[in-house]
């Protein structure tokens, strides 16, 4: 591999190198125009340069983002649900993944396409019906008009992954197990899912990503503050300080802020095992 | 591996200890409940400290001030957000207690003919000064349904200053109007800003045009709707004048894209000269965010006269939109319809809107006056006062909610030419039948 | 010991909890979704059974076409310009090694781990005509820079604009992962018999990416179709339905127009585009994976 890279002159992989950067740039640049902003004074974006030097760096406009933007209670909110959301795929996917692979009837191959077909299943289709049915069931408000949804459109990439990692589980070791007199349960639960970690890790992050920035379905099933996700903290934001662009774009920095953190603390493991998941589904 | 499970153990119990701690919490609420009564109210108001918003939230905070036993929850969103949601409501069966509605047809009739709404008894509000017609947007079969908030007056807010700086004068034309837009644009501004995304400001402006060609127009609109014949030449004209305006420049580029709240900052923030929109936006004069410069310098003038047209400039438009209703199903019905007679006593809703500036309201106001109106206040209660005719609720309006969508999209396609104005008679009468 | 693998109740116990969330969260809505699709229902009051009415206005409507040719549209516009520019990049990253390739591949992949919602206003404000980035920096290049970036003929550009910006560290992921597993045996091969990189890619790299390729294809496919959320804030589907999308269509119908029963015979269509879609691709790709064996 490295023969490669010799083989280029020193020019091109200096223009290779800026290439990349103009890139990174793209990538960047409209995030670091947004946290400008945030922190100037509504009225100089109307100036006509295209970085402002705040004249005096406006603070307040995050804590006014802070305090009116419900920060607290919509980020405790998205974890809370995000992470129940998570918790219940794990389960129920490796669940239903060993009674189709390793279980033995004549339904599981058609119960797991059936399944598996929820991944071509556009979310915003049931949108409509499922706001009657929760209304009728007396769902809507609550937390499982969002914990439903979110785990029923997740589970299908994490059943297609579970099941496509878990053959690859030589069947011996758990026979031994079973000779040792270890019930099923116990053999999906302390065997099965040890041995899964990174991919059960995999499942995670897609799932995380999945949900964490869902709103449709959000902003039609809550009314109430109560289980609000940390998008409406924009969506809200956006009516009550029309006004007010900068704090408007401090409201957008600071919810940007929790996720793009983990995302660089956790970098590894994300890209790791969103690649992972990828190439497999 | 044992660490394994007793991680998983963990994950488990914390859990169960999660959904224990929910259940919980929501049973305390209800505890809470027995004794207080909760009246939910669904508003179209976001921003709870300025403008209507503040005065709504105000009046909330006194009421439950004098009755300690009652709790109000506002769940607000903005205009579109707001009608979305009211028709996921609608066809659900918990519906917030207090709404606001809208008395226009496309709004209303579908929502009186699920009996969603509780009629309210006529005779209390005798009293409450509303003006002459005011609620008949909210009456149905002679039955009354809901309360208006305001007077809503359509007109372009301008920029006094600017105005004077470069020695423009408020345009007696529409010929004057459009000259006007050239020289503005000359001088590196926007002429007039425009709410275009949300459409109907366009399908109003429009309307606006209509009456001032003939001001007895809206005798006819509701029959033309009805019958798909909008073959009256009053119509096409007023829509050619319309792609005129947007032909000269007089709205800023892409203002067919530009939404509520950045068509109201291209104005406050001097990038535009004039601002088409309601009255209810009096208060930009006394709003902290806008700045200085041109919160004190905010007038206010009518769509000029047509050149051939019948109607004079105090033929405006104008009508009484916005307001509450009380649902049918609501669980606390009495407290609800209690809570609405306090906001529109008249020393409440419609005392602390012009006292602060913020909006005309539907009843008799008068005695209120201060001595202390800004100028776009007073520039308003001058052309109310002296208008010689009104609108009322603008043609998108007057028909089904369908109707409404297709003569709103129907006016921005006009506006950006991707119908000429033969289509859209033709597409107008199509929708109507 | 065979017993228990096939014992009915532990059986039951493991699939139970996944088909149940499966039949009450997918299975019967879409089934609720028929029947009202069959009905003029408005969202309240009584709905009547019209038969296939619905459906023939569907078929009759622009705004379903529309939506329809966007995705499209979407899907070619992935297809040639993201992935073609994420290919190559992750090839180039793969020869980088070392600290910088790390922080490329971060730096790139940043946009994904944003809000839908931010990246939307964001982009909103970007490309305001007044008093937006775009527009700003045209005019600091020397241009006029009075471009409507949202108006009629730009707005579905802006808008591929924005997922191809937002979906591209995505992209570039998967084919670097798929990259990273090609066997280094095979360029050393290729370099001692003196290709240059841009031969190595086009002979080597793109040949064994090929299953990757196909699933990323079609993964573009599916997302043009689902697209809703990004669409719904920048444009709402405007000016007219020049943006519009097959989600926010039904949703504009049924919770705009009340046209609640019409709203769920879109979502009746919409599913089944997504399922055939789904079945036609793989098939294409099957097929050709086959003529390729037999030859």
């Amino acid at each position: 591999m490295n023969s490669d890279i010799r083989k280029t002159g020193k020019s091109g992989k200096i223009v290779l190198f800026i290439c990349l950067l103009v890139i990174a740039g793209i990538q960047l640049f409209p995030l670091i125009w947004l946290v400008d902003f945030s922190l100037a004074n509504p009225n100089e974006l109307f100036t006509s340069g295209i970085l402002v030097w705040p004249e005096k760096i406006q603070w307040g406009n995050y804590v006014k983002a802070f305090v009116d933007g419900n920060f607290l209670l919509y980020f405790k909110n998205s974890i809370l649900i995000n992470t129940l959301a998570v918790v219940f795929v794990l389960l129920i996917s490796v669940m239903a993944s060993f009674a189709c692979i390793r279980m033995e009837w004549k339904l599981s191959g058609v119960v797991k396409t059936l399944l598996l077909m929820g991944m071509m299943i556009p979310i915003h289709a049931t949108l409509l019906p499922n706001f009657v049915i929760y209304d009728k069931l007396g769902l809507t408000d609550t937390i499982w008009a969002l914990l439903i949804p979110y785990i029923a459109f997740s589970l299908p990439q994490g059943v297609f992954l579970t099941s496509s990692f878990m053959s690859a589980i030589p069947k011996e070791l758990e026979e031994a197990a079973l000779l040792d007199g270890c019930g099923i349960y116990r053999i999906v639960f302390t065997m099965i899912m040890p041995l899964m970690k990174a991919s059960l890790v995999t499942v995670a992050i897609m799932t995380y990503l999945n949900n964490w920035n869902e709103f449709m379905m959000a902003s039609t099933y809550l009314s109430t503050k109560t289980w609000k996700t940390l998008p409406f903290a924009i969506l809200e934001f956006t009516g009550q300080y029309s006004s007010n662009y900068a704090v408007q774009f401090a409201v957008m920095a600071l919810t940007a802020a929790p996720a793009l953190l983990i995302y660089i603390i956790l970098n590894k493991y994300i890209t790791k095992g969103v690649a992972a998941g990828a190439v497999k589904g | 591996m044992k660490k394994k499970l007793l991680s998983a153990l963990l994950a488990f119990t914390m859990v169960l200890s999660m959904t224990a701690c929910g259940a919980k919490e929501s049973s305390t609420s209800d505890q809470a409940s027995e004794d207080k009564v909760t009246i939910k109210v669904f508003s179209n108001l976001p921003d709870r400290t300025n403008g209507q918003g503040f005065v709504e939230q105000t009046l909330f905070d006194q009421y439950m001030d004098e009755n300690p036993d009652v709790v109000i929850q506002v769940e607000a969103l903005d205009d579109e957000a707001y009608k979305t949601k009211f028709k996921a409501y609608a066809s659900g069966s918990n519906m917030p207690d207090l709404v606001n509605v809208w008395g226009q047809p496309s709004f209303l009739n579908e929502i009186i003919d699920a009996n969603l709404l509780t009629e309210l008894n006529a005779a209390d509000y005798a009293d409450y000064g509303f003006i002459n017609g005011s609620l008949d947007g909210f009456s149905n079969d002679g039955k009354l349904y809901g309360l208006a908030r305001n007077t809503d007056v359509m007109g372009f807010y301008y920029n006094k200053a600017i105005f004077e700086k470069n020695g423009w004068e408020v345009p007696q034309t529409y010929d004057e109007l459009i000259a006007l837009a050239g020289k503005i644009k000359d001088a590196g501004l926007i002429p007039c800003s425009m709410d275009g995304s949300d459409k109907w400001p366009l399908s109003i402006y429009v309307h606006d045009l209509m009456q001032k060609i003939d001001p007895d127009i809206k005798t006819q609109v509701q029959d033309s709707i009805a019958n798909g014949d909008f073959l009256n030449p009053v119509y096409a004209q007023a829509a050619g004048l319309f792609v005129d305006a947007a032909d000269a420049g007089l709205f800023q580029s892409g203002f067919e894209t530009t939404d509520y709240g950045t068509a109201k900052n291209l104005f406050t923030n001097s990038q535009a000269a004039m601002f088409y929109m309601g009255s209810w936006e009096m208060s930009m004069a006394t709003d902290e965010n806008v700045p200085e410069d041109v919160r004190n310098n905010i007038g206010v003038f009518m769509m000029p006269t047509v050149a051939g047209g019948a109607g004079n400039v105090t033929d405006i438009a104008a009508w009484n939109g916005g307001g509450y209703a009380v649902t049918a199903n609501s669980k606390v019905k009495e407290e609800a319809i209690k809570l609405l007679n306090f906001m529109f006593k008249p020393e409440n809703w419609s005392k602390l809107c012009w006292e602060n500036g913020i909006c005309m309201s539907a009843q008799n106001y008068s005695e209120y006056l201060t001595g202390e109106e800004t100028s776009a206040q007073l520039d308003f209660t001058d052309i109310v006062s002296g208008s010689t005719s009104v609108t009322g609720v603008t043609f998108n309006d007057l028909g089904t909610s369908e109707f409404k969508t297709l003569s709103e999209d129907l006016s921005q396609e006009l506006a950006i030419k991707s119908v000429s104005v033969e289509e859209f008679i033709g597409k107008l009468e199509e929708a109507g039948k | 010991m065979k017993k228990l693998y096939s014992n009915k109740y532990i059986i039951l116990s493991l699939i139970a909890p996944g088909l149940l969330t499966f039949v009450f969260a997918i299975l019967v809505p879409i089934c609720l979704s028929v029947y009202y699709g069959f009905t003029d229902f408005s969202g309240i009051g009584a709905a009547n059974f019209i038969g296939l009415e619905n459906y023939t206005t569907l078929f009759k409507d622009s705004g379903f076409w529309m939506s329809l040719r966007n995705s499209l549209f979407l899907a070619v516009g992935f297809i040639l310009i993201q992935h073609p520019i994420a290919i190559v990049v992750a090839a180039i990253l793969d020869k980088l090694q070392g600290k910088a390739e790390g922080f490329f591949r971060c730096v790139y992949f940043i946009p994904n781990v944003i809000s839908v919602a931010i990246i939307a206003y964001l982009w909103k404000f970007i490309y305001n005509p007044n008093f937006g980035l775009f527009n700003k920096i045209l005019q600091s290049l020397g241009f006029k820079g009075d471009v409507n970036w949202l108006g009629s003929g730009n707005a579905i550009w802006s808008v591929l604009l924005v997922l191809i910006w937002h979906g591209f560290g995505w992209g570039m992921l998967i084919y670097y992962t798929g990259i990273k597993n090609i066997d280094p045996v095979l360029y050393e091969a290729a370099a001692i018999d003196g290709a240059t990189s841009a031969q190595t890619f086009m002979k080597i790299t793109l040949p064994l990416m090929k299953t990757v390729i196909q699933m990323n294809v079609t993964m573009a496919i599916i997302a043009a179709l689902k697209q809703m959320e990004t669409v719904y804030l920048l444009t709402n589907g405007g000016p007219g339905n020049e943006t519009q999308f097959l989600a926010n269509f039904l949703y504009k119908e049924a919770f705009k127009s009340y046209k609640y029963g019409y709203g769920n015979s879109i979502s009746v269509i919409f599913v089944i585009i997504c399922l055939a879609a789904t079945v036609i691709l793989n098939k294409i790709f099957a097929e050709k994976d086959e003529r390729r064996k037999r030859a």
